[in-house]
Formats: C-alpha cells, sequence, structure tokens
C-alpha cells in the first residue's frame, strides 16, 4: 500500500532515505526543477501512510514524429520498499500518461544491462552486459498498436555509460 | 557596426562562455581603445565574473546611465547585474527598454521575467494586463490571474486584500476560460482560485465537467486538488463512491483512494459531538458494506497487494475510535494475519507501527504471539520475519523491561542472529546491501539505549565496534554509517564521525538537510585556531548550495511562467524560500563566524563584512529544514528515539540558539565596525533583501538585539548560557565608549570613496562628500566630551573564574570529553569576543583625542586573567589527550567490549584496532583544541 502522489520541489527536502541510497544519484536543484517546469505530469513519488517517500520516477515527453515517447529518466525505490511493485506502479502511470495526454508512441528507458528486476517490467528477458551500461528498451502504446517503434533486435541496442541522461 | 568590429567582438564571447575572463577583459579593452563608443557591457560581464566586483560596478553604472535597448547589450547587462545581485537594477533596465519600444513583445516579456525575478507580483500583474492589451494573447491573463494569487498569498499582503485579490483572478480567468483549449495546469489554476472564494457550486461544476474529469484522470496534481477540494467541502459520501468505483474497476491502490472510502464510512459522525443514533446505523451498515469490500479486494490481491489488508486495520483502528468495535479481539487478530501475510517484507514494521500501541490483555496476546515466531536466518525471507518480529517487540518493551541488565542480553542475541545470518549475503558485491544490516541496527540501538539509562561509555565502544564491524561488511549502508557518525560525536571523537559522514557522499541540497549532523555545534571540535581548517572548509563547501538556489531556482520560476506550468509556480517559490531562509545555513555561518575568529587576525574588515551578513541573517524568517528522520529508530515508545539519545549536550541548536549567537555577534561586529546604517545603505552592491514580516514590526534593530527572550536562551547550554550573560554585559559596557568615538559617516564614506577610487579609477556612485572633512582616519573629536570611564562590570573577570570552576568540575567528573571541549571553547570564545570588543581602542590616537586612557587600562586586568585561565585549561587539555592513548585506555576499552568477544569473528584484535582507533581521535581533538587555545591567548595577549 502507499500513496502516489505528484512530485514536489519540497520533496527534495525529503528523499534522502531513496537518495542515500548508492544507485540514486543526487543531482543539481537545476535538473529537478527544469523537469517539474516542463513535465510535472510526468514526475510522481510513492509515499508511505507515515509521509515518508518510498520512491519516484522522473520523465519527460521528446522526440518528434513518430519517435514522439515518454522517456523514462530516473525510476528509483528505497531500499526498505522494494520487492512491493511500486516500481512497476509507477511505470504504469507514465505509460498511461503518456498515452492520453501526450499521445506518444511509446516508453523508454535506460536500464543497467544488470538490472534484471527492470527489464522484467518492460518485459523482456534477462540480459547480461557491463556493469554501467545500458539497454535503451522501448514498450509501444496504444498510438503504435503494431508495434513498428520496437525494434526487433531491442537486445543488441546499447547505450554506454557516457551518454545516459 | 563594422563587419570589423564584428569579427573583433565574437572571441569575446566565446572567451566568456569558456570562462576565459582574463583574456576577455584583455580583448574588451584592446577594442575599446579602437572604439571609444563601444559597448561596456561585455567588460562588466567579464570583470564580474572575474570577482572585480567594484570595477565591474563603475562600468555598469555606465552602461545602465546610457539606457540600453540593443538586445546584446540588455543580455550582457542582465547576466551583470544578477552576478553582482542587483535585480531591482535589472528591472528598471527592461521597464525603460519596453517603454521605448512598447511593440517589441520579446522585451515585455523580459521586464515582467525580471519582475518575476524579484517576486514583484502587483507589477507583474500590471504588466501582464498591459502585455495582453497589445499583443492578445490568453496565456499573459494567466500570467495576470496567477501573479493575483502569488501576491494574496505572499505573507506582506494585508488580510483584507487577499479576498480582492483572488477576486480579480478569478475575473482575469473567467474572461479567457474556454473548456475545449485549456491545459490542465490553467484548469489547477482556475479550480483553486474559486475553491479559494469558496464559490463551491462552480467548482464543483468545474471538476465535474468532462474536461475535469479527463485531466484529474491523469494528472496527479489537478487529482490532488480534486480531493483537497472536496475534503474541504466536506463532500465525503460522493468522493468515497469515486474512490470505490477507481478501486473496483480501475484496480487502482493507491492508498489515497482507501482513505477516502473510509473517510466516507464515518461522514455520518463527523462535524458532530455526539452522534446521534441514526447517524450510528448509518455508520454501521456503511460499515458492513466496507467491511465486506476491504476483504473481497484482500482475498482477491493476496500477496500482491497490501492495501486491502492495511485498509482492514485502519478501519478497525477508527471503530475503536469511535467506540464501534464490536470485536475486541480483531485488531490482534488482523495484526497477525498482516504479519503471516506481509512479514517478509521489509515494509512490514513501518505498516503495522501505527497500530500496535496496545494495552492490556491485547499487549500480552501479541506480544507472545510475537515471540512464539520461529527465529531463523536461512533465508531471506525467513530473516526478514526475524527482523520484524524483533523491531515489533521492541516498540512495545515497557519501563520495568528496560534496565542496562535486561538490555545486555537482548544485544548479544541479536548480534548472534546478525553474525549467522551474514552467511545469506556473503556472495554479494560490496555495493549491495547486507540483508541482515537491521539486527546489527537493533543491537547498535540496544547499546545506546543502555548508554541513555547508564550514562557508561562502555556501552557506546560496543556499539561503534559492531557498528564498524558492519560497516566493512556493508560498506553502503548509510544507515550504518549516520549511526556511527552521531555515536562518534557524542564520544569525542568527531573526526572519526566526519569520515563517515564523507562516505555519505551528500549532494547539492542534501548539505542542507544532512549537514547538521557533522556541523552542529562544531566550532566545539574545530581546530581552526592551531591551523586545522577542515571543518571551516566543511562549513563553506556546505553552504554552496545556497549560492546556487539564489542564482539558479528563480530560473525556474520564470521558465514555469513561460511553459505556463501555473501548479508548480507555488511550490518553486516555496522551495526557494525554504532553502534561502535555511536555519541550517545560518546555523553553519554562525559556527564558520566562530571559526574564523580563532583562527583569522581580527580586524575592522572582517567585521564591517560579517557585520552587514549576520545583521540581514537576523531578519529572516528561517525554516527548519534538517533531516533527523532519517536516522533510523527503533527504540521502545516508552524511550526517547536514537537522535534524542544521541544528542550532543543534549540540546541541538535551533531558532532561539541561532537568535541568541546573532545577538551576541552582531552586537560585537557593530561596535568593531565604523558602519553605520546611512554607510551601510550606500556601500551595498546588491539588493537589500526583501524585508520579511519580523525587520518590517517598526521595532529598531537596535531594540530588538538587546531583547533577551527565555525560549531562545533555553535552547543554550548551561555554559553557552554563562557566555552570553558575559557578551551582554561587556557590548552593555563598552557600548557608550564605541558611539562616541566612531567617525562620523561622512568620514567613513569618504575614505571608501577614497578606496574604491584608488582600485577603479572611478568616483564611487552617488556619494557626495561634503567639502572639509579632513579627518577621515576616524580621530576627529568629537564636540561633546567622552562619556565618564566606568569600572568594567565585575561578572567579566568573573566569568573567567566561573569557567575555570566548571572545567575543574568536568575534569574531577571523568571522562566526558565533549564537556571538556564544550568549556574550553566557551572560555576560549570569551576571550576572542573581548579581543573583538576591544579592537577600536587599539589606536592609541583614538584613546587619547577622547580620553579613554582610564578605559585601556581597566581591559588589561579582565585579558590577564582570561589568558590565566586559558592557559590552566590549554595545559590540561593537552596532558589528557596523552592519557587517551595509553595502553591502559585501550585495555579498558577492549574489556568493556568483553561480550563481543564471545562471537568469534570479532576477535580481541579487531576490537583493539578499534579501540586505537577510537583513543587516537579523541586524542586529537583534545591536543588540537589545547594547541589552539595556546595560540589565542599568546596571539591575544594585548
Amino acid at each position: 500500500m502507499s500513496t502516489l502522489r505528484p512530485f514536489r520541489a519540497t520533496d527534495l527536502f525529503k528523499f534522502n532515505n531513496i537518495n542515500l541510497d548508492v544507485w540514486t544519484e543526487t543531482y543539481g536543484i537545476a535538473f529537478y526543477l527544469s523537469y517539474l517546469a516542463r513535465w510535472p505530469d510526468l514526475c510522481c513519488v510513492q509515499e508511505a501512510p507515515t509521509g515518508r517517500m518510498m520512491g519516484y520516477v522522473i520523465g519527460k515527453a521528446e522526440g518528434s514524429t513518430t519517435d514522439f515517447h515518454g522517456h523514462v529518466t530516473a525510476i528509483t525505490v528505497a531500499p526498505e520498499y522494494r520487492r512491493l511493485s511500486l516500481g512497476r506502479k509507477m511505470m504504469d502511470l507514465l505509460e498511461r500518461v503518456s498515452d492520453e495526454a501526450y499521445n506518444g508512441f511509446f516508453v523508454d528507458l535506460y536500464v543497467r544491462c544488470t538490472n534484471d528486476i527492470a527489464i522484467g517490467i518492460l518485459g523482456l528477458g534477462p540480459g547480461g552486459k557491463d556493469e554501467e551500461d545500458a539497454f535503451d528498451m522501448r514498450k509501444p502504446l496504444s498510438r503504435d498498436p503494431m508495434r513498428r517503434t520496437v525494434r526487433a533486435n531491442g537486445r543488441d541496442m546499447i547505450v554506454s555509460a557516457h551518454d545516459v541522461s | 557596426m563594422s563587419a570589423a568590429f564584428d569579427r573583433q567582438i565574437r572571441p569575446i564571447y566565446d572567451d566568456i562562455d569558456t570562462g576565459s575572463n582574463k583574456s576577455a577583459i584583455l580583448a574588451c579593452n584592446k577594442l575599446l581603445k579602437k572604439y571609444p563608443k563601444s559597448d561596456l557591457s561585455l567588460k562588466a560581464l567579464a570583470l564580474v565574473r572575474s570577482q572585480k566586483v567594484e570595477e565591474s560596478l563603475a562600468l555598469c553604472d555606465e552602461v545602465l546611465a546610457a539606457k540600453p535597448m540593443d538586445d546584446p547589450t540588455l543580455t550582457a547587462m542582465m547576466h551583470v547585474l544578477r552576478g553582482l545581485g542587483r535585480h531591482a537594477d535589472m528591472v528598471s533596465m527592461f521597464e525603460e527598454a519596453y517603454k521605448r519600444q512598447p511593440t517589441n513583445e520579446d522585451l515585455g516579456m523580459q521586464y515582467f521575467f525580471a519582475l518575476v525575478r524579484t517576486g514583484n507580483w502587483k507589477g507583474g500583474q500590471l504588466l501582464s494586463t498591459k502585455l495582453n492589451k497589445q499583443f492578445r494573447e490568453a496565456r499573459y491573463i494567466y500570467w495576470s490571474a496567477m501573479c493575483c494569487v502569488l501576491q494574496a498569498n505572499d505573507p506582506a499582503t494585508p488580510a483584507n486584500m487577499r479576498e480582492l485579490l483572488y477576486k480579480l483572478a478569478q475575473r482575469h480567468v473567467s474572461s479567457v476560460w474556454k473548456e475545449d483549449d485549456s491545459s490542465a495546469d490553467r484548469f489547477h489554476l482556475y479550480a483553486s482560485i474559486l475553491q479559494e472564494l469558496k464559490l463551491s457550486e462552480e467548482v464543483k461544476k468545474l471538476l465535474e465537467s468532462e474536461l475535469g474529469q479527463v485531466v484529474c484522470s491523469r494528472n496527479l496534481t489537478c487529482d490532488e486538488l480534486r480531493r483537497d477540494i472536496y475534503k474541504a467541502n466536506s463532500w465525503f459520501t460522493e468522493e468515497g463512491a469515486t474512490a470505490q468505483k477507481r478501486i473496483e474497476e480501475r484496480k487502482d491502490r493507491n492508498w489515497l483512494e482507501f482513505l477516502s472510502v473510509l473517510d466516507a464510512t464515518f461522514a455520518p459522525l463527523t462535524g458532530s459531538e455526539s452522534a446521534s443514533d441514526e447517524a450510528k446505523a448509518e455508520c454501521s451498515e456503511r460499515v458492513a458494506r466496507v467491511l465486506e469490500l476491504f476483504n473481497k479486494l484482500a482475498e482477491a490481491d493476496g500477496q500482491a497487494d497490501r492495501s486491502a489488508p492495511l485498509a482492514l486495520l485502519e478501519l478497525e483502528k477508527r471503530l475503536w475510535a469511535h467506540g464501534l468495535s464490536t470485536e475486541p479481539s480483531r485488531l490482534v487478530d488482523l495484526l497477525q494475519q498482516y504479519l503471516e501475510q506481509f512479514g517478509d517484507k521489509a515494509a512490514a514494521y513501518e505498516d503495522l507501527k501505527p497500530y500496535v500501541a496496545l494495552e492490556g490483555d491485547d499487549l500480552a496476546r501479541w506480544t507472545s504471539h510475537l515471540e512464539s515466531l520461529p527465529h531463523a536466518t536461512s533465508s531471506h525471507k525467513e530473516l526478514q520475519r526475524t527482523i520484524n518480529a524483533q523491531k515489533l517487540l521492541r516498540y512495545n518493551l515497557q519501563d520495568a523491561d528496560l534496565t542496562v541488565e535486561k538490555e545486555a542480553p537482548r544485544a548479544v542475541q541479536l548480534i548472534e542472529e546478525y553474525l549467522a545470518a551474514l552467511a545469506l549475503g556473503k556472495d554479494l558485491p560490496k555495493t549491495e546491501l547486507q540483508p541482515a544490516d537491521d539486527l546489527v541496527i537493533l543491537a547498535a540501538h540496544v547499546f545506546v539505549n543502555m548508554y541513555a539509562l547508564s550514562k557508561d561509555e562502555a556501552h557506546l565502544h560496543n556499539a561503534i565496534v559492531i557498528l564498524e564491524f558492519a560497516s566493512k561488511r556493508s560498506p553502503k549502508s548509510y544507515q550504518i554509517h549516520l549511526l556511527l557518525v552521531r555515536v562518534y560525536r557524542l564520544l569525542g571523537a568527531p573526526q572519526l564521525g566526519l569520515e563517515h559522514y564523507r562516505l555519505l557522499n551528500a549532494k547539492s541540497i542534501q548539505n542542507d538537510t544532512l549537514s547538521h549532523f557533522v556541523l552542529s555545534r562544531a566550532s566545539t571540535f574545530s581546530l581552526a585556531a592551531s591551523g586545522d581548517l577542515t571543518y571551516a572548509s566543511e562549513c563553506l563547501e556546505s553552504s554552496q548550495i545556497y549560492m546556487s538556489n539564489s542564482q539558479e531556482t528563480s530560473d525556474f520560476i520564470v521558465r514555469a511562467f513561460s511553459t505556463e506550468r501555473y501548479s508548480q509556480i507555488p511550490d518553486f517559490i516555496t522551495f526557494e524560500d525554504r532553502l534561502d531562509n535555511s536555519l541550517q545555513r545560518d546555523l553553519v555561518k554562525i559556527e564558520h563566524v566562530r571559526m574564523r575568529l580563532s583562527h583569522e587576525v581580527i580586524n575592522s574588515e572582517l567585521a564591517d563584512m560579517e557585520l552587514i551578513e549576520l545583521k540581514f541573517i537576523f531578519d529572516r524568517l528561517h525554516h527548519d529544514n534538517r533531516d533527523s528522520t532519517i536516522v533510523p529508530n527503533y527504540q521502545p515508545r516508552a524511550s526517547e528515539s536514537f537522535v534524542e539519545q544521541t544528542k550532543l549536550f543534549a540540546t541541538e541548536p535551533g531558532f532561539g540558539w541561532l537568535n541568541v549567537f546573532l545577538k551576541i555577534y552582531i552586537r560585537a561586529f557593530q561596535q568593531a565596525s565604523d558602519l553605520d546604517d546611512t554607510v551601510e545603505e550606500k556601500l551595498l552592491i546588491g539588493d537589500r533583501p526583501k524585508q520579511s514580516i519580523i525587520a518590517s514590526s517598526g521595532t529598531p534593530l537596535l531594540e530588538r538585539l538587546a531583547v533577551r527572550i527565555p525560549e531562545e536562551t533555553e535552547e543554550l547550554t548551561q555554559d553557552e548560557k554563562t557566555f552570553f550573560d558575559y557578551a551582554t554585559d561587556l557590548s552593555n559596557w563598552l557600548g557608550p565608549y564605541h558611539d562616541h568615538t566612531r567617525p562620523p559617516p561622512a568620514a567613513v564614506l569618504a575614505e571608501a570613496a577614497r578606496q574604491s577610487e584608488l582600485k577603479t579609477g572611478r568616483p564611487l556612485r552617488g556619494i557626495d562628500i561634503p567639502a572639509g572633512n579632513g579627518h577621515a582616519n576616524g580621530s576627529a573629536k568629537k564636540a561633546e566630551d567622552a562619556p565618564v570611564v566606568t569600572e568594567p562590570p565585575s561578572s567579566l573577570a568573573s566569568f573567567f573564574d566561573l569557567m575555570q570552576a566548571r572545567f575543574k568540575a568536568v575534569v574531577e567528573a571523568g571522562n566526558q570529553i565533549n564537556e571538556l571541549l564544550h568549556v574550553a571553547t566557551m572560555t576560549q570564545e570569551a576571550l576572542l569576543l573581548f579581543s573583538l570588543s576591544t579592537l577600536r581602542f587599539k589606536n592609541a590616537t583614538v584613546v587619547k583625542v577622547n580620553r579613554l586612557g582610564a578605559l585601556v587600562q581597566s581591559f588589561k586586568p579582565i585579558r590577564a586573567k582570561g589568558i590565566e585561565v586559558l592557559k590552566e585549561i590549554a595545559a590540561e587539555l593537552v596532558k589528557i589527550a596523552e592519557q587517551e592513548i595509553t595502553a591502559e585506555k585501550r585495555k579498558a576499552f577492549v574489556q568493556n567490549c568483553k561480550v563481543l568477544e564471545a562471537t568469534s569473528e570479532i576477535d580481541h584484535d579487531y576490537i583493539l584496532d578499534v579501540a586505537k582507533k577510537t583513543t587516537d581521535g579523541r586524542k586529537k581533538v583534545l591536543e588540537g583544541v589545547g594547541k589552539g587555545i595556546k595560540r589565542i591567548y599568546t596571539n591575544h595577549s594585548s
């Protein structure tokens, strides 16, 4: 059980239990505000009834014509709240908003090649590349019923650690 | 301009972009020689970027006086003025430019953005209305409405204006409102205005419109507003029905929906003190329906979702609260079921915590259930169950269970289970957390509680040994690091705490929320006096974030206007304000000032600079952003939390503490400085901060500084209180002599103008120096006689006697290193304050002209007393430092941890190693502070 609510600027004061985890990066203020100033509906928080933050997702809409899509820039869950399907719930929201509000063709996400759970959420099998490299993974939305935006060779779409943003 | 000019100016832009400011300045000079009439703004920019503020200022004034209109100059000047913090000038620059080109829409927008940056909502509202008239765009109307809302919410706006402003906002929006082309954020703005005006019919219509339903279904911010509006209007039943639909049809498992259903269930009982039988019957009916719903959901969801089982618990809790529970045993039944179902999740403890504060038979039943659960560590799930059971048991321990004797075996048991469970994670990479970590964290809690009960440091030694061991197994566990930070500081080995803090790798905003763990009262541990600037630089680094906030955040407020994300603007403003006026920011500032005084030469320049800064701080309305919830707490509900138990000197500096130290230092710097308010006004470079409510209350600063507020002093330690008395007596005594001998403002300004002209070759802006002021050196004799020299208050010398006695008492009491350091550093601070307060009278001419020889004579015995006491303290500290690292000390440490040695993994050598590090750490700070004091009494001997 968790509360799904919008990500707010003032959440930066209380996201420590998530961001002190080694896998979650803390960026400068400009990073968070630049997302909120454009795509506030693609940024949300999962919160425990106590008010403690459990996880959050930060996304954007980008690309032109048939490449227009929702992109997950950051998705993270604090260690103590993992294995509760929070990641999937946040992805569900992001997919729905990308689909209904932005009318995008697909949602994509760069996933560390070693992150089998995330790969599972988007419905692909396990992989194995360099620890820091990532898959560029896509999931088509209702605007792409024929799955044209999905590449048959998704597993070969490697993003090097330098290009991830 | 010619093509040749263009060719030459381009590299200057490149230089500025790449930060080669020096070469940009040179290129500008060359260009200006060739084209003397060309624009100075680029040079001003390059100068600002290379920190040459005064020179840039002079050029800046010149450019502004010419009222620039062209885009490159305006853009360059925008950066210059922001660099100088002169937003008010930026507003007038764009205002002027737009006035002269009223058809230039871009200029109009820039002018609007400049107003937004200064928070001038009234100006923004008027301008955007004008922009709409000129350019006919709906968004300018929305800007206008947003500005009205922001002005209404500004604390400086009188209450009777608020409604008027909201009405104006409503008029604006409804004049352009179109359902078919409205975005989520326009909708959000409109709905919030209607709600604020309590137009419940209209707002309901809007929310239930087709647009409203669509927007709320896919925009969480709008949905949140909708939910708030429904609650505020007590439309619980409707809201409950919507929520139930979402739960059932959309399989929405947002906890907020469950709460809405529960609110609706108990709606018949809300609002009246004693509910009628009818209402109770209605409520019972609803309860039955909801019970059925939740049970059905719980069954359908199974392990997949915790919402329904938790909602059942919440329902039972509310039934109890309303006295409607029909089955007294149900709560414990539900708890047991929940634990059975989700006990293997780490979140189970937190989920259940609100429901397990049981009493009597229920508590006994629940406890015996927990005790009957098997303790196993052979799989992740079993381990998690064990951890949850341990946490839940600990939560309900009562006073009688909480003695040192009864706690000790618990610690041993937890450690044994921890060590056994380590096997589960032995193959994990170093970046992963050990699944057993919580067991060791619990064990550390037990040790710290034993310390809280007995004040015996031996228990802290145990906590350190076990936590250090765990942090090697789980190097990325921030929780373990944080516990170590707390315990090391408590033990007087702050450097070791700082090392663990650094491993957290706090960045950006985290410096605001987390730095208090190491910087609170850091001057107690600072070795700045002996040249070690570790803490001083830690203060500066952690304060960087406030600079980037003031430079960056307003950009995003502007951006949110241009992208029309109205829902975000109030949040951005709150964020900027909370960070700008952060309590931690200024607590760190005070600590830094204290460290600075201990290692820099105390002179009037230092006093001038700090004075201005501290005065601004004093008028701020502070916000406390410090995050203490990040430290885990598994202490029983009958005990204090882990954070409370590990507080240094049992009190944490807060708003009151800050105010006391600001009062002390503002008064001292005021006395040491020649700047009075009129001078400061003229010499200030950037804008004055917006006046807060405190500053505009009308009471002059001097009076506010002199007021003593009991709640404020409550946050001080005993020694800080003594110091505060001393500081007050000192400044009361010397005040009249300072006021008499301070040079007149005209003389101070003349001197400043002379210095500035020497530096920049241009006269200082806006300062008229009256002719014939020949006394710029401040030794002019005033018409009236100097105040009669009075004897110093006896409290000054006796302060040092008092501190001497305190120090002896602490030494005799034994090993309280922090207390020793605290008494020592407060005594040292008193001598430094004395030097600062008597700085002016070091000038022999000033003393002679004003005939204050007798006053200066009376300084001597006080200073001598201070030095004598400090000498003794310093020697004693160094002596104690030596005793810290003896073999006996280490042996005693190891002896204290005998119980840990019983476990095979933590052997004698390992404990000895931790003992050595800890005692070395304590020695280092004792010796460092001792040596620092020696330097201070030597340097301040006259």
